[in-house]
């Protein structure tokens, strides 16, 4: 870096100190607007991870090893082979924490006097906890499935009382097996499950993978899926590219966002949404400082002039309002940190519990149940591109004063000496 | 040296400087013809409107006459362009306002040594530099103060030093002692006198100060845009 020869970083710190109330006022603006950016963004990363979190635990997780019709077709004809070889390929990759194999489709459940229809995940209850199942943990009466054969089944509270089923009563589920005959089983109700979500209060049943593979002709290691759990769920698109290639013919890898369209889009658009927000919160700030600079160009046209007149040339003129500028957004940004700091820390530590705003338990997105609570999670690279727009945008808003600063003729500003 | 390779400080030869147009047309110079040659101490009166300050503005090259010459330490002004005469005001010319026009958040020492910064002096030469001209000027041990920490005298004295701490061909001085009071004035003068005369500085003022009309050594008066009366006392 060349040094400054006429310690223009030092004379433009300096200037911005001259008006000591306008500059607060202005870094206040930057402080408040770059802390609500900030605040906002985190509490939507976090929102975001959390939902797709969630829509991994409750779906194929965040990347889904699957029949490569499957997407299309979703029958239960569509199966994988040899799960065991399946899992072990990917868990080599660093990014894989868990794999879970799953049964997933729809089934009839029928009690004595009612019959209603559901969709059902089939799991093995020695791979998978609320970690990779989260509605395990929306589990008030009976108890969880301890064994991959038993012959008890998990279902909503919606579902039950449609159904007017207690624990132990005896149920029959009726569906097409994977050569499309007709099977039923009789089973008993073990728990039931409520998370304050109607789609999957009114319409889940969770049932053992040992004793469905039984019941629909499957072979032992064979599933509809298997669900891919990640250390950062940003990572699934690679992860699903790293794995497409590995995983042999028939079976495809596919990331959360095509298995669960309906939230992926739901989060592009709140997204955008969130984008805009910010755009124009960006536009407040830089409108701020554009007159706090332009204010303060016009205010020395007369001081310009002298220093044309001693030799300062137009461009070091510009360098000079646009360091003014870049200090602007390097103080703002230091005072948002300081702003953001207890706030950010409070909501990624205890949060805010929304349940008295929203109502009982969870509510849902996309059929995605959601907690109610306001957490606040920041991406690094999310924290270095604010501060590059804020920054970028104090630069920007300084370009149309430092372009005058640089135009002033000498001889019309000394006039006014 | 024969007079037409005598080398002069400042040159205006037949200088017109018009502003406005047809009926709003007015002649700020009109053909004017002056040469200052290194040394002089030289004061420019007359009127108001009579164009001190439009002469002192194009010999500062601040502006360009409208038809005519102006040549400062050999060089045609009008041949140059922005960033010439840029470093043409920075290298060869030094300024003292009347309303000192220091940069307020610079000390007595930045400012005086902002022009050796702009021409890229080394800084060990440059501190002796500002050191010995603020000396010059009476104000040693006051380096540190800010402009608002300075009375009007002080600071008119760390103009001057800012003017001629790179030894410019001319100090172009435009009412250099109309706002200060006439001790100070007469001390300010003192300072340009001696440094006129020890260091060879060569001052043109602009002023109505009769003060400093009875120390100039030559003095042109202006009327009209045109000199009315040029003296030089011996």
């Amino acid at each position: 870096m060349a040094r400054d020869e006429t310690k223009l970083g030092a004379m433009a710190w300096r200037n911005l100190w001259r008006n000591r109330r306008r500059t607060l006022i202005t870094l206040s603006s930057i402080g408040f607007g770059t802390m609500l950016a900030i605040i906002m963004t985190a509490v939507q990363d976090a929102q975001w991870r959390d939902m797709i979190d969630m829509a991994a635990r409750l779906g194929g997780g965040h990347v889904t090893l699957q029949h490569d019709e499957f997407l299309d077709t979703p029958t239960l004809s569509r199966s994988i082979l040899d799960t065991p070889s399946l899992r072990a390929a990917a868990l080599e990759d660093p990014n894989v924490v868990r794999v879970v194999e799953r049964i997933t489709g729809y089934l009839m459940l029928s009690t004595a006097g009612h019959s209603y229809g559901a969709g059902f995940i089939a799991y093995d209850p020695e791979q998978e906890n609320v970690e990779t199942l989260s509605i395990l943990d929306a589990v008030k009466e009976g108890e969880l499935l301890k064994d991959a054969h038993e012959p008890r089944i998990l279902i909503g509270s919606q579902l039950a009382q449609n159904l007017k089923a207690r624990l132990g009563k005896k149920m029959v589920f009726t569906l097409t097996d994977k050569n499309a005959e007709i099977i039923s089983e009789t089973v008993r109700l073990g728990g039931i499950i409520h998370t304050g979500a109607p789609t999957i209060d009114g319409s889940l049943v969770l049932l053992p993978i040992g004793l469905l593979r039984g019941s629909i002709a499957y072979a032992p290691g064979e599933a509809v899926q298997l669900g891919l759990f990640l250390e950062d769920q940003r990572q699934a698109p690679a992860v699903a590219e790293r794995l497409g290639g590995r995983v042999g013919p028939g079976v495809a890898a596919i990331p959360w966002y095509d298995t669960q369209a309906d939230l992926a889009t739901f989060i592009a658009m709140k997204i955008a949404g969130a984008y805009f927000f910010e755009a124009v919160m960006g536009l407040l700030i830089a409108a701020g400082i554009f007159n706090t600079i332009f204010v303060s160009v016009m205010e020395r046209i007369r001081e310009f002039g002298v220093l044309l007149a001693i030799g300062f040339s137009p461009r070091r003129l510009f360098s000079l309002v646009m360091l003014e500028s870049f200090w602007l957004g390097v103080v703002g940004m230091i005072f948002a940190v300081l702003l953001a700091a207890w706030p950010y820390y409070y909501l990624a530590t205890t949060g805010v519990d929304m349940s008295a705003m929203i109502g009982d338990g969870s509510s849902e997105v996309a059929g995605v149940a959601i907690a109610p609570v306001l957490r606040a999670s920041l991406y690094p690279e999310k924290f270095v591109y604010i501060s590059l727009a804020v920054v970028g945008a104090t630069l920007l808003a300084g370009l149309y004063p430092a372009w005058k600063a640089g135009r002033i003729e000498p001889v019309e500003s000394i006039r006014l000496v | 040296m024969s007079a037409a390779e005598e080398k002069f400080s400042v040159e205006t030869e037949s200088v017109l400087k018009v502003y406005g147009q047809g009926e709003l047309e007015v002649r700020a110079l009109d053909g004017l013809s002056l040469t200052v040659r290194p040394g002089e101490f030289t004061a420019i009166c007359g009127p108001s409107g009579s164009g001190k300050t439009t002469l002192l503005n194009l010999m500062g090259a601040l502006d360009k006459p409208t038809s005519g010459r102006v040549r400062v330490d050999g060089r045609d002004l009008g041949e140059l362009g922005r960033r010439q005469l840029s470093h043409m005001r920075r290298d060869r010319i030094g300024f003292v306002f009347q309303a000192y026009n220091l940069i307020p958040v610079l000390t007595a020492y930045e400012n005086a040594e902002m022009v050796l910064r702009l021409q890229g002096v080394e800084e060990g030469e440059r501190r002796d530099r500002v050191m010995a001209v603020l000396a010059d000027v009476g104000l040693s041990g006051l380096e540190d103060r800010r402009p608002d920490q300075l009375s009007g005298g002080q600071q008119q004295r760390v103009a001057i030093a800012r003017a001629i701490a790179s030894n410019p061909a001319v100090v172009l001085a435009d009412e250099p002692t109309a706002n200060v009071d006439s001790d100070t004035a007469d001390r300010l003068l003192e300072i340009m006198e001696k440094l006129n005369r020890e260091r060879g500085e060569t001052f043109i003022f602009s002023t109505h100060d009769p003060r400093v009309l009875e120390r100039a050594r030559r003095v042109v008066r202006i009327v009209d845009g045109q000199i009315d009366d040029d003296q030089t006392r011996s």
